[in-house]
This record gives C-alpha cells, structure tokens and sequence, in this order.
C-alpha cells in the first residue's frame, strides 16, 4: 500500500520511495527507506498530510505520498 | 542559514546557503547550528559538510530543552566521533557564547576521515553515533506536546476560525492601538514645525524646513506606530512556528490559484510590506509558484497605503459612523485589504494560465515544535523593519518632499512677479491682507512648475477624476505610496502661513473649481483608494522583484498589468459613485 492510504494515527514502515528526487526530499528530511512512518494529521481539506518518523515532522501531500510505497506494521 | 536541510539544494534559499559553503577557503570556519532536539536530522548536514573537507565547528543549540527532556548528551565523544570541536549553547538566554567564542578564536583546521559515500550510510554512521553519545530521557516530549497543539490549531473549524481571529486581532491592533502614539506624533511634529517657524527669521529657509521638510517627514513617522505593530505580530507568528501551520491549512486553498502552501506566507507579510515578502519567497522550490508569488504580493495592500487609505477614508466617511459594534471607517478599511487580496487571487489565476510550468512543484515542509517567542528576536526585527522603512523611505520622501516644494514654490520665467504685481494695484486695496495672500498663494502654486506637471498629465487621468494635483501625487507616488500624503500636505500647505489646519481639514476644504462642489468626493475618493490599493507604485518592491528574478521582464510586466488594473477599476468606480 502507500502512504496515502494510511488513515490518522496509522503507522507503518517505508519500503521504497518510488521517485529519485522525493527520495532525497524525503530522506533531507529525516525520512528514510526501511524506518517507521506515522500519519498524524490529514488536514481539514483532506490535503496535505502531516506525518513523523521518529523526531521529524513534516508536511507532504498526498499527490507525493502516493509514491511512497509502505508495509503497515502496527496500529496506535 | 536556517532552513538549510541539505547540500544537495531544492530551493532558492538552499541554492544560496549551499553555494556560500562551497565557496569557503580553508582560513575561513563553517559554524554548523545544529539544534538538539533533533540531532540526527541535523547531523545529516553537518556530516556533510564535513565531508566536504571544509573546517567546520558543530554548536549545539537549545541544549535547555534536552535537560527538560531529561536526555543527556557526551559531547567529548561526539566531538571525538566527528573530529571537529562541538560547543554547547543556549542562543535565548546567551550560554555559552563566550566559550564558543574561544573555540573560533583557538581553531586549527585539520582534515577529517570522509564520513560517508550515500545518504542512507550517512544516515547508519549518525545512528550509530547518536546511540553512543545520546542518553535517556523521553525524546518524544517536545514533539509530543506539538502534536497536542496542532490538533487544536490545524482542527476542521477551530484551525480556520483561530487563523481568522488572529487576522482579526492583528487588523485590530493596528487600527485602534496605534491611534494614541500616532495622535502623539501628529501633536507633536506641529509643535515643532510653529517652534521652528518662530526660531527662524521668516523667509525661504522657513518654509523649506516647515512646509517642505517637516510636512513631509511628519507623513512617514506618523506610521511608525502601525508598521511596527504589524513586525512584531508576524515575527511573533513565524517564531512560534506558527506560521508553518497556516501554510499547511492553506496548500490545498491556494493549489487551484497556482500557489503553494508556503506562499501564505509572503501574501501575509505583504500586509506590512511586499520587499521582505518577495525575498521570502526564495523558500518555495516550485519555479512557478514563486514567480507567480512575487507577481502578485504587491496587490496585497502593504503597511504604506494605511496612511493614504487612512487620510482618504477620513475625507468621505465621518468618524462617528457605525454598522452594528463596528465603526464603518474600519469596515472600509478591512474592504480594501480584502479587494487587494481578491485581486491579488484573480491575478495569480491569469498567471497559472500564461506561464508555462517548469519542474515538479510539493509541499514537503518541517513542522517545527512550538517554542514561546524569542522576544529579543521580536524587537530586533521589529527596529529593523521600522529602521528600513524611516531611513530608505524617509530619504526618499525628504528628496522628494525639497524637490516639491521647490517646483511648487517657483514657476517659470516671470509668473511669479506678474501675480504679485496683479495684487499690488489698486484694484485690490478693498480686500484684506489675509485674502489678497491667499489668492496670490493659489495663483502662484497654479502657475508654478509642479502644476505644470501635474497639467501635462491631467487629461490622462480626469476620466478617472483625479485633477493636476492628484496627478502631481501620482508621480511622486511612483517612487513610494507614502508620498502621496507628505505630497498633499506639501501641496496644499504652500501659501498657509499660520499652519494650523491639518491637511485633512485642508484637503476637505479643497473645492473644484469648475463645479463649485467638493473636489473630494465620494466617487473621486473612492476612485483613488482604488487606484492606490492596486497601483504598483514603489520603487523599492521593483528593485528587490528585479533582484529576485534576474531580469526586467518581470518588474515591467508588474508595472503594466497593476497600471492598468488600477486604472480600469478607478475608472469603473468613479463611473458609479459620480
């Protein structure tokens, strides 16, 4: 599945990042194939989301997230 | 450079942090600011860098809050690990500057082992490093308690409601606050123009300095007040971290308008002034998003059209006037601020339909935690700001000013004289002294080089009823919006020798001379307010637009587009009010 699809408070494991240059985004950002991902947020207009891999933070919308493909892991 | 995640730039203002670091010959030292409170993501850059074979220093900033996270953190080993000199710092209540002083001052560069080849080994060494060095504690706390926050901030309907009530309180304060230290300036700037007056023995010098220069300073310095108020509540939003929230509210709004998310930001300082705004875009990574962002911010009304908005609004609609709890005067006001913002959404519609996009645009932006305002870091913003607008503005407007009142003052060849002799015969001994010096006065001023000016253009702009003396504004207006007041007040003020009116009382007395009626009216104040709220008239905005975009395209096309929005929209409206 993807990211996208994850609903709030969801977590799961990146797998891959099917983009060259989301991945480098991604990983500037601390967010790194093979670590956990948790959606936090979905905002009010059901686009951009807001998610964490461990201390960061960010903002992403769904149209990028769609290519992050993910293995759900456990729910919190 | 904050905001600086990456050697490997995305946008404008990585592009510039990244080139300066490239750039950087072995005498000089890279101090990476690395905040604590998240080192991994931190140490991604630095490492980098280091790698670079560029001498760096690592300080460690809120070091305050790993303490209340109850983490703890050995930085001989880090040091040790990284080969370079690790200092500890608290930035907000100034620990450890000195000791980082001494470390700059004592550095030796020595060339470091390379780190790593890929990010994703950079990101196993920094792991690895971090798990020996970083102890304990509930990492989590911080971004924990931010989360708590943002279900509140970034909720369905509190999250725009709290956004709104904040632009509302902003709005608020600048327009009600502000009024008593702006009294103060007024009071006292006339004070000091009639000490002046009786200091210097009464002739050219006089006049400069009272109805040239301290007319038109008094203009700008009013405002200080207001603009200040708007620096210190944008600072104070941005500092929170507030403001990345509003952007992530926004993206989806802003997206079908060719904007991003991010753009919310420079149309939110626009409010106070489109330079700092146009520079800030440099954080949007998507090209067109960004040129369509400096497009149009100038259309949102900006901190130097309140004192025109301020003087014209005054001239139409009674003070006491009231809708409900709310004072029209107000209601006016938020009503321009609101067009500029439709016209500067309309605009960047036409944009989104005529540039051609390059590149792939996102949202991908940190959420930073919340953390209370640095308060030093408001007020040193806000000095700087209002330092800017004086002194760049302020020269400006006092060049001005001098040049007005000297092509006010003096017309060409002998008109002058001729008046005066006119006065002198006979024909007017009847009349009194007071009267004769006030027809001379408006005579000469019609007969002087600005009204000239003003003439040649005066059947450009008398569709959209704006007489030669409007039109001598318009032209000064052009190097700043301000002007426009400091232009009216010099403009109306030459020939008053007991300078007791203001030049709102002066301009309400103004009457057109065809009609006999009120020169300011309704629909050719409304006209005005129009012209100015969507006129690109500053100098300052063109150059930084130029600046940014490397070329004259852009500042020529923002020229012509606004020019003939402003001068369609003025005409429209006088049409229905006259």
């Amino acid at each position: 599945m993807t990211l996208d699809e994850l609903k709030e408070n969801e977590s799961a494991q990146i797998v891959q990042i099917l983009d060259e240059q989301l991945e480098e985004s991604m990983l500037n950002m601390g967010f790194i194939v093979g670590e956990d991902v948790k959606l936090d947020r979905i905002a009010p207009l059901k686009d951009p989301i807001l998610i964490t891999s461990g201390l960061n933070y960010i903002s992403i919308r769904k149209e990028d997230a769609k290519k992050i493909l993910i293995e759900k892991t456990k729910t919190s | 450079m904050p905001g600086t995640y990456s050697l490997n730039p995305e946008a404008e203002d990585e592009r510039v942090a990244a080139n300066t670091i490239k750039n950087i010959t072995d005498d000089e030292l890279i101090i990476v600011v690395a905040d604590v409170t998240n080192l991994k993501r931190n140490l991604f850059l630095c490492t980098q860098i280091i790698d670079l074979g560029k001498p760096v220093v690592l300080v460690l900033n809120m070091m305050d809050l790993l303490q209340k996270s109850k983490q703890c953190i050995d930085l001989d080993k880090i040091s040790a690990l990284l080969q370079i000199p690790v200092v500890p710092v608290n930035a907000r209540i100034k620990k450890g500057i000195n000791e980082l002083k001494e470390v700059i001052t004592n550095y030796k560069f020595k060339p470091t082992k390379l780190i790593a080849l890929t990010a994703t080994e950079r990101y196993e060494k920094i792991t690895t490093i971090l798990l020996s060095c970083l102890k304990g504690g509930e990492a989590n706390k911080w971004i924990d308690r931010t989360k708590k926050i943002d279900n509140i901030l970034t909720h369905k309907i509190y999250g725009y409601l709290i956004f709104l009530s904040i632009l509302f309180v902003i709005f608020q304060a600048i327009f009600s606050w502000s009024a008593y230290p702006m009294e103060l300036i007024e009071e006292g700037f006339s004070l000091l123009g009639s000490l002046v007056e009786s200091w210097l023995p009464e002739g050219v010098l006089s006049d400069l300095i009272v109805n040239g220069i301290l007319a038109g300073l008094s203009g700008i310095v009013i405002f200080v007040p207001q603009i200040a108020l708007l620096f210190a509540f944008i600072t104070i939003l941005e500092d929170t971290g507030y403001m990345s929230r509003v952007s992530f509210l926004m993206d989806r709004l802003l997206r079908p308008f060719g904007l991003n998310g991010k753009s919310i930001i420079p149309l939110i300082s626009s409010i106070a002034c489109a330079v700092p705004a146009i520079m800030s875009t440099r954080s949007i990574n998507n090209l067109k998003e960004r040129l369509i962002t400096i497009m149009v911010s100038p259309l949102i009304s900006c901190s130097a059209r309140i004192p025109v908005y301020t003087l014209l609004i005054a001239l139409v609609i009674p003070t006491e006037e009231q809708v409900g709890i709310f004072n029209l005067q107000g209601i006016v006001m938020m009503g321009l601020y609101l067009i500029g913002f439709l016209a500067a959404l309309f605009a960047a519609l036409v944009f989104k339909w005529i540039l051609k996009s390059k590149g792939k645009s996102n949202f991908i932006m940190e959420m930073p935690i919340y953390r209370l305002p640095r308060w030093s870091n408001v007020g040193f913003s806000v000095y700087n700001k209002v330092k800017v607008f004086l002194f760049e503005a302020g020269k400006i407007i006092i060049a001005i000013s001098i040049v007005l009142w000297g092509l006010s003052s003096y017309g060409p060849g002998d008109t002058f004289e001729k008046i005066e002799e006119k006065y002198a015969s006979p024909a007017y001994e009847n009349e009194s002294e007071d009267e004769i010096n006030n027809l001379i006065a408006s005579e000469k001023l019609e007969a002087s080089y600005a009204a000239y000016l003003g003439k040649t253009i005066e059947p450009l702009i008398k569709p959209i009823g704006f007489d030669w003396k409007i039109g001598i504004s318009l032209v000064t207006s052009f190097a700043a919006r301000e002007v426009f007041v400091g232009t009216m007040a010099t403009l109306y003020s030459v020939g008053d020798e007991d300078n007791t009116t203001s030049i709102r009382e002066k301009m309400l007395q103004a009457k057109n001379p065809e009609t006999g009626d009120r020169l300011y009216n309704k629909a050719t104040t409304f006209s005005l307010l129009i012209f100015y709220a969507f006129a690109m008239q500053c100098m300052a905005t063109l150059a930084v637009v130029y600046r940014e975009t490397k070329s004259y395209k852009w500042p020529i096309i923002q020229v012509v587009y606004m020019g003939a929005l402003a001068y369609i929209s003025s005409w429209i409206v006088y049409t229905i009010f006259s």
